[in-house]
């Protein structure tokens, strides 16, 4: 897994690529957690390039999106793909988060 | 202390795997699995699934059966022909009521960050089940 950030206005857009598996979800750990302590609390994943993301991994996209939330922040998923998609649906994820078809629309959605 | 993988390929047609309690080894049991399936002609979809319940099984047996303990070991065993695959996954802990885990699927738990391994499973085989002791789970995917 490869994970780039970049800033955009306000927000902060955290890239995720490969696999979000067990032996990566330290690192996803860090690059959100982070962000949130370091007060980037306006955050969008963007997973076009994820191709699989474990339950370990989605533990940290909770843990990230309640501490961003509770800083008065938030935490939205951009442009899953269909198997991410399916699993956020699956484990109706999809009620959290907000969900996205591009990093564009979840910057504008705000 | 288990401090390798140690493998048997059976007559049967078993595949039969010791892993330490090693959290790295996960990556390269998926990838062997996963290979033997692509071999057999098995499409993305039934990869991803076989790839995220062996996931879940294996950091399940890991980190919750063996609780992290290097000295136990986690023994995999593994079935793969064209029409199904078998994966048996079994731990040396203590073992668990996987009916008590809490559905996390319900409104009032969407915000666990953990307790949705064994749920996924469920989903993305066509057969889960779990020994008595709950140290060892057993799952069947059909092509």
């Amino acid at each position: 897994m490869e994970i780039q950030t970049r800033r955009e206005g306000q927000c902060r857009v955290v890239c995720i690529s490969g696999s979000a598996d067990i032996n990566a979800s330290a690192a996803l750990r860090e690059a959100l957690l982070g962000a949130v302590e370091g007060g980037d609390t306006r955050i969008v994943c963007d997973m076009a390039e994820t191709d699989f993301i474990c339950s370990d991994a989605l533990g940290v996209l909770i843990t990230a999106y309640l501490k961003a939330r509770g800083r008065g922040g938030f935490l939205h998923l951009a442009s899953p793909r269909d198997h991410l998609a399916e699993i956020l649906e699956t484990t109706r994820l999809d009620r959290l988060f907000s969900i996205y078809p591009d990093v564009h629309a979840a910057l504008s959605a705000g | 202390m288990p401090d390798a993988v140690r493998q048997t390929d059976d007559a049967d047609g078993w595949v039969r795997k010791v892993l330490p309690t090693d959290l790295t080894t996960v990556r390269e049991t998926e990838r062997e699995v996963l290979g033997r399936l692509r071999e057999l002609g098995y499409d993305d979809d039934q990869l991803f699934a076989v790839r995220l319940a062996l996931e879940e099984a294996l950091v399940n047996a890991m980190r919750h059966g063996n609780r992290l303990d290097p000295d136990l070991s986690v023994h995999v065993a593994y079935l793969a022909t064209p029409e199904r695959v078998e994966i048996r996954v079994a731990d040396e802990g203590l073992g668990f009521d996987p009916g008590g885990v809490p559905d996390p699927t319900v409104d009032e738990n969407l915000e666990r960050p953990c307790g949705r391994g064994i749920m996924l499973m469920r989903c993305y085989m066509d057969e889960v089940a779990f020994s008595a002791s709950g140290n060892e789970v057993a799952m069947v995917k059909y092509r």
